[in-house]
């Protein structure tokens, strides 16, 4: 029960995207394509978890143990920069097709503060291991949800008559908005 | 020549015509979450600046030094070092602001920003070059911060730098200093810029084609005139 | 020399620059970082126990538990600062108990990263107050609406999640606290 309230957390209630802010430059980036959006989302949930295994271990299996805490925001992101660089040459070897459809995004990865703000969060609540890998799956679905609403809507406006300095990024942002405010209705779920 | 190639270009440079958020939307993940009040924003945008300048110059530095395939690893790595010195000295001098900055001091390292002004900018540029860039960056972002931050704290906590301005008859709108306030803040700040930068252009076209108009004397029949305006 | 060989080293003689700049900036800043944690607790620990006049840490166990002083130096009570996961982090509070464990002095909040205007509504005494009033004995329970036996405290509105939190820290803060008692080392 425990670990569902981590997912739904943060899959829904808080958000990633719509409630920490994180992962919004993919968020605006590449959320004008369903399919885009979809292979983005799916891809950042497969290196959400894994990061959430490696630096779970990192953390409690030496960092904590030697003291040396201060450490954890470079080997955080040097693990996840590695994590990134494997899975995209595994996905390359393992499978031609998933390579071409995700291809461009797996370096983006990287930068998503969506995967740092992750292992800093895990590593602030104390986590343990079953938690942070629920918490990565949530992470995942929570942003792969919210881009591909956004990318439903954005392909909807781009039929419709916004005025010229809205185009683009503005309106995007105004439409994030008014799904974070819906969002915020799920405050009472759990 | 010189003058596009000066330290003060450089710095103008990422005040406005490449603010790192509203010309690049670089930084947007850190824009959003600490804009809550001034105080906060002014924080991150120094802190940010910190980084950013060391960074730039040290990667500028030692560009030469590092192999090309490493090269991201390694402005990574120097990145998350001054972060977390940043993190550290906060802690020690500055407790209260560190808590409510929270977990976006250390997002530092994935600022956009940072990582990009360091490819795209120290790893070709001389140090002299690639300092005044960071500083101009840094205060561009700054800026932003202080822009954001400024119209959430007033409408969505009556307050400004902690002190109360507008009286307590005006109900503050918390949903600005929550996420939703932020994206639409955020949005139609962007789209109020927008708008000001489209009708500064229109108008420079305008004024050319009234230069090229008289210079040429020819007097257009009004439908034509009217289609040239609408184009 | 060798492409990979070059690479290798660079990064770990970065590394090795890095880690060395962190560990003596680290130094440097601990035990600053460590005086504020201490001037914090000491701060919340009179919070809750207004009258305390001395604290002290409490030796011979692992919990982080203080035994407050008047000016007398009779113990008028403990205080255990206490954590858990509120509705988006962490929640920290300073707990203060009589000596008998049965009644709860006060309680503030140390840290939260609650919803502002709803959740964060936990820091304020109209909220904390009533944990002053309520029977912890056995547990705290958090009600919406109303009140209706000693052991009930009425949960914020729009703050269920928060309120309901502060409730079970209370509790597992006030579980430890009999143990110890139980085991005789207060």
């Amino acid at each position: 029960m425990d670990l569902l309230i981590v997912f739904l957390s943060a899959a829904i209630v808080n958000n990633f995207v719509l409630s920490y802010f994180l992962g919004i430059c993919p968020f605006i980036g590449v959320s004008n394509k369903l399919t885009s959006a979809f292979s983005m989302g799916l891809a950042t949930t497969f290196v959400l978890v894994l990061t959430a295994v490696v630096t779970w271990m990192i953390n409690h299996l030496i960092l904590i143990p030697a003291g040396l805490d201060y450490l954890q925001y470079v080997s955080f992101i040097l693990v996840i920069a590695s994590l990134v660089q494997f899975v995209e040459m595994f996905i390359k070897k393992t499978s031609q097709p998933l390579y071409r459809a995700l291809g461009i995004y797996l370096p983006l990865i990287t930068t998503n503060c969506a995967i740092l703000g992750l292992a800093l969060f895990m590593a602030l609540r104390d986590y343990d291991m079953m938690q942070s890998i629920f918490f990565g799956l949530g992470a995942g679905t929570g942003f792969t949800l919210a881009l591909v609403i956004m990318a439903g809507i954005r392909e909807e406006l781009e039929l419709a008559d916004i005025p010229k300095p809205f185009r683009g990024v503005p309106i995007t942002l105004i439409t994030a908005g008014l799904l974070a405010m819906a969002f915020m209705g799920f405050s009472g779920l759990i | 020549m010189s003058k596009a190639n000066s330290p003060l270009n450089d710095f103008m440079n990422g005040i406005w015509k490449q603010n790192p958020i509203f010309k690049q939307v670089l930084g947007t993940c850190p824009t959003l979450a600490v804009t809550v009040s001034v105080m906060n924003g002014i924080a991150m945008g120094l802190a940010t600046t910190f980084v950013l300048f060391f960074s730039s110059v040290i990667i500028s530095m030692i560009k030469k030094l590092i192999p090309n395939q490493v090269r991201i690893a390694a402005y990574i790595v120097v990145i998350a070092t001054f972060v977390t010195i940043v993190d550290i000295v906060m802690k020690a001098q500055f407790p209260e602001l560190s808590k409510s900055l929270g977990p976006f001091i250390p997002l530092i390292v994935v600022n956009c920003i940072i990582l990009g002004r360091a490819e795209a900018f120290a790893s070709k540029n001389t140090v002299v070059r690639s300092a005044f860039d960071a500083l101009g960056m840094g205060a561009g972002f700054t800026l932003a911060l202080l822009v954001l931050g400024g119209i959430r704290e007033i409408l969505g906590s009556n307050q400004l730098l902690g002190t109360v301005i507008l009286p307590a008859t005006v109900e503050p709108m918390l949903i600005f200093i929550l996420p939703a306030g932020a994206f639409l803040t955020l949005g139609i700040l962007f789209g109020t810029a927008n708008f000001f930068e489209q009708r500064k252009k229109e108008n420079a076209r305008q004024k050319v084609i009234e230069a090229n108009r008289a210079s040429r004397q020819v007097a257009l029949p009004v439908e034509q005139q009217n289609e040239g305006e609408e184009a | 020399m060798n492409t990979v060989v070059k690479m290798l080293l660079t990064l770990l003689v970065i590394g090795a620059i890095s880690g060395g700049l962190l560990a003596k900036i680290f130094e440097w800043a601990d035990p600053q970082i460590k005086l504020n944690a201490q001037k914090e607790t000491e701060r919340a620990i009179f919070i809750v126990h207004p009258e305390g006049k001395k604290q002290e840490k409490v030796s011979g166990t692992t919990s982080d538990l203080y035994k407050v002083m008047d000016g007398s130096g009779k113990v008028i009570g403990y205080a255990l600062p206490c954590k858990g996961n509120g509705f988006q982090g962490l929640v920290k509070l300073m707990m203060g108990v009589t000596p008998d464990l049965k009644k709860i002095t006060g309680l503030t909040v140390i840290e939260q990263v609650e919803t502002p205007g709803l959740g964060s509504e936990i820091t304020k005494e109209g909220f904390t107050n009533q944990f002053k009033k309520v029977n912890p004995d056995p547990h705290i329970v958090g009600k919406k609406g109303a009140a209706e036996s000693p052991n009930d405290i009425v949960t914020i509105t729009g703050a269920t999640i928060s309120s309901k939190a502060v409730v079970k820290i209370m509790n597992e803060g006030l579980d430890e606290l009999r143990k110890l008692k139980k085991e005789g080392k207060i």
